[in-house]
């Protein structure tokens, strides 16, 4: 054991025998320290800026969607200084373009706020700013998460939304127009209505509740048992009494047969009242029966692509996903936005907590303290060369805790992309979390933009789109709470409608619909709350095609409408007969059954009363007399007792 | 690697040894600051200088950090619970306020829920597993090491040429 002894004491140099005791601190290890530094030093120097590189393009990837690229990226320790150039977001949709490009971004951020573990930038710069420009190689698109059971409602019902928007009407409309004949597609229909299994289910129903009221009934008191209660009352004796001790005998006679009486009658009485409540609940079930018919006439019309043919329909399938697309991108943004800028508490002085990955985070900040992130203001410059970007504008106070700065976040944008055709952009956005209520405003204009090779619709039977336009676009969106309020204006102008169609037909009604159209106005208000939006969007390319079309189609659809409601009313006709007259048997005998022993109750109840009458007034007369008789006797008695005294 | 494993090393022969209790027993507790704190904070630098500045055992804070860093993860909802409650007590507020606010601290990430339940958790349990742990060593050496000195197979071995063999090369190796 004096080997481990040794060997362990050489571990530890301070109980080496033989080298003299040693102090607590290691000054030994101020070498592998100095080394150890060295290498972070190196490491920061050499790496870490290659790294960070990396880390920001994987987050901003994710945040993209698809692949960000950072040209260059260099950090410096002593101005607490980070410059990134170079960066490239490909845009998702089109991976062999930019959706933005920025040559660099350049900020400061103040060493007072970082050794108190905030991130505080005074002034940023944003420079050469540039839109969907071509890229080297196409970038990497990630794969669109699927929709979980997480998100929330109103996630849900802008997928419904979406839903109805993706229907291809114009599609539907062409196939009518080219001679679809409707009679084939409706053979194969109709075998699985809705209302005939409800009728089934409806009749078996019924019998079961039949035989349900029948074998209550059946349990109910006899005819036979009031008719003997009848008898009983027709012996009590009600005429030549002569003292209350016979009348006495006769009620109590009378009030047994009325316990009797009540506790016969009280069941079916009760049985008629419930009897009364289910029939007239299973009418009511005959009343939906009605609105499952005309569902059963939707659905055949949405399965043969009967679309209603009004401009309503066709706004929205026109422009609906444009406008949706933009509401779902307003509603993105302002998760984030709320997220990472939340609104005041409603308590007063309550310490604002922020939910982070792991546990919570508490601020509790002072007036004139820092906020754990503040942009006070960064600059966006871009004038380019060759005129591809001349865009200006500013962000102010993005914080992570705007009531500690005490001023909204707001952002201003204008300038133009010539090479892209687009000018007059202006925009304004406004983050304001000061209240406990938030607000987002977004103000967005664009004066021009080209719009040619736009699609509006696009299905295998026909394609319509702009072959040549020039559009402009205001973009006003207010949200205060869970409210929503957005309203989109476009305009386009000298435009040229392109139409493909596989029939002449077709192509000659759409042709003829647009003809004369030099201009196309979109308008569109979206409001209400999250959960319940409200959406009209009217269109005059929507009106022109609904006239257009009426004129070739309207006979078309209202004949295929009558032979879908024919259809279905033929399919159903005898089972709902059958059905009615099955419910009126079974009312008329159900109530047949109980109007016998009703009759006999009433008629017992009305002796009973007549009975119980005629000797409380035999009772009164008796009493009458007797006490008039005693009186009598007491004043003879009195006169007696005068005399003798 | 080769610094940890010696570390390691280190860390058996001086359990095996008759010294070095309060070293080792200063590792644990170190570990357990270490593991619990989170990995990029103020707290982990100091305990970390710590362990290198003084006569810590360096191999057993590492080891321990290891292992209570994931007692110290499965224990986040309690931490969560722990750290809330102190953070939101009134009358600590004033002091919190000052330290948010001041150079430094904040690096501490104290105002995080789990970081401060985790923290005071860590800093109570501190003096309790250094006398906890220094005395599970004196038991480990008086009754596992003195048993295996006993063993007969142990005796074979001490006595044969190459265990001496060894014995004098570790002797004049120093």
């Amino acid at each position: 054991m004096q080997i481990m002894k040794n060997s362990a004491d050489k571990a530890v140099p301070a109980t080496q025998p033989g080298s003299g005791k040693q102090g607590p601190v290691r000054f030994e290890a101020i070498i592998p320290l100095a080394i150890v530094l060295g290498l972070i030093t190196l490491y920061f120097t050499l790496f870490f800026d290659m790294h960070l590189r990396r880390g920001i393009e994987y987050g901003a990837t994710l945040v993209n969607g698809a692949e960000v690229n950072i040209g260059k990226l260099d950090t410096s320790l002593w101005d607490a200084s980070v410059a990134v150039g170079d960066i490239a977001m490909t845009d998702p949709g089109q991976p062999a373009r930019n959706r933005v490009q920025i040559g660099a971004v350049n900020f400061r951020m103040l060493w007072d706020a970082l050794l108190r573990g905030k991130v505080v930038i005074d002034e940023a710069s944003i420079t050469d700013v540039q839109i969907d420009t071509p890229r080297s190689s196409p970038g990497r698109v990630l794969p669109v998460k699927k929709s979980g059971d997480g998100e929330g409602y109103g996630d849900k019902v802008l997928a419904q939304v979406k839903e109805e928007f993706s229907g291809n009407v114009l599609g539907d409309l062409a196939a009518i127009a080219s001679g679809a004949d409707p009679k084939e597609q409706l053979a194969t229909l109709g075998a699985d209505l809705k209302s005939s299994t409800q009728i089934a289910g409806m009749q078996k129903t019924l019998d079961e509740k039949n035989q349900q009221w029948q074998s209550r009934l059946a349990a109910l008191p006899k005819g036979e048992e009031f008719s003997a209660l009848q008898y009983r009352l027709a012996n009590v004796k009600l005429d030549n009494l002569q003292d209350v001790t016979q009348i006495q005998a006769s009620l109590l006679e009378l009030d047994s047969i009325r316990n009797d009486f009540d506790a016969k009658s009280r069941s079916v009485r009760e049985t008629g009242a419930a009897l009364s409540g289910d029939l007239a609940a299973s009418r009511a079930s005959f009343a939906d029966l009605d609105k499952i018919v005309k569902e059963d006439v939707r659905s055949l019309q949405a399965r043969m692509h009967l679309p209603s043919l009004d401009a309503r329909t066709l706004s929205r399938a026109l422009f609906g996903l444009d406008v949706l697309g933009k509401i779902q991108q307003v509603r993105g943004y302002m998760d984030q936005a709320r997220s990472y800028i939340p609104a005041k508490s409603e308590q007063e002085n309550a310490v604002p907590v922020h939910v982070r990955k792991k546990g919570h985070d508490y601020v509790f900040g002072q007036p004139h303290s820092y906020p754990p992130f503040w942009l006070r203001k960064a600059l966006i410059s871009s004038r380019l060369q060759g005129g591809t970007s001349d865009l200006s504008g500013e962000i102010l106070d993005v914080s992570t805790d705007q009531s500690l700065v005490g001023r909204p976040m707001v952002a201003t944008i204008k300038g133009d992309f010539p090479q892209q055709g687009i000018s007059g952009i202006k925009a304004e956005l406004v983050i304001n979390h000061l209240s406990s209520v938030p607000v987002e405003r977004l103000v967005m204009e664009v004066g021009r933009y080209a719009a040619a090779g736009r699609a509006l619709a696009s299905s295998p039977s026909v394609e319509l789109g702009f072959s040549k336009a020039e559009g402009s676009a205001k973009f006003v969106a207010q949200l205060r709470g869970d409210n929503v309020d957005v309203r989109m204006t476009n305009r386009f102008t000298q435009v040229t409608f392109e139409t493909r169609a596989q029939s002449d037909v077709v192509r000659e009604m759409i042709n003829a619909s647009v003809a004369g159209l030099d201009a196309v106005n979109l308008d569109a208000h979206v409001t209400g709350t999250w959960s319940d939006l409200d959406w009209q969007l009217s269109t005059n390319l929507a009106d022109a095609l609904e006239r257009g079309m009426r004129r070739y189609l309207q006979d078309k659809m209202d004949e295929a409408r009558a032979r879908i409601e024919a259809l279905v009313n033929g399919k159903i006709d005898e089972q709902r007969k059958r059905l009615y007259a099955r419910q009126g048997e079974m009312e008329s005998a159900l109530k047949s059954g109980l109007a016998g022993r009703q009759a006999q109750i009433d008629k017992l109840r009305s002796g009973l009363d007549a009975a119980r009458n005629k000797l409380d007034e035999r009772k009164r007369a008796l009493l009458g007399a007797q006490q008039q008789k005693l009186k009598q006797g007491s004043d003879k008695l009195l006169d007696n007792l005068r005399k003798r005294f | 690697m080769t610094l940890l494993l010696k570390q390691l090393f280190a860390l058996i022969k001086l359990l095996n040894s008759d010294t070095g209790t309060n070293q080792i027993a200063a590792g644990f507790s170190c570990g357990l600051i270490l593991g619990f704190a989170p990995m990029l904070s103020l707290q982990a630098l100091l305990v970390f200088i710590c362990i290198f500045l003084f006569r810590i055992q360096i191999g057993a804070a590492l080891v321990s950090a290891f292992f209570f860093a994931f007692i110290a993860w499965l224990f986040d909802p309690v931490s969560d619970v722990v750290g809330s409650a102190i953070l939101e007590t009134e009358a600590l507020r004033p002091m919190f306020t000052a330290m948010y606010n001041m150079p430094f601290v904040p690096l501490t990430r104290f105002y995080n829920s789990i970081a401060m339940g985790a923290g005071v958790v860590s800093v109570a349990l501190a003096p309790l597993v250094f006398f906890g742990s220094k005395r599970l060593v004196l038991a480990y050496r008086a009754k596992v090491v003195e048993r295996f000195k006993r063993n007969l197979w142990w005796k074979m071995w001490t006595g044969t040429e190459l265990f001496k063999w060894y014995a004098n090369y570790e002797k004049f190796r120093g």
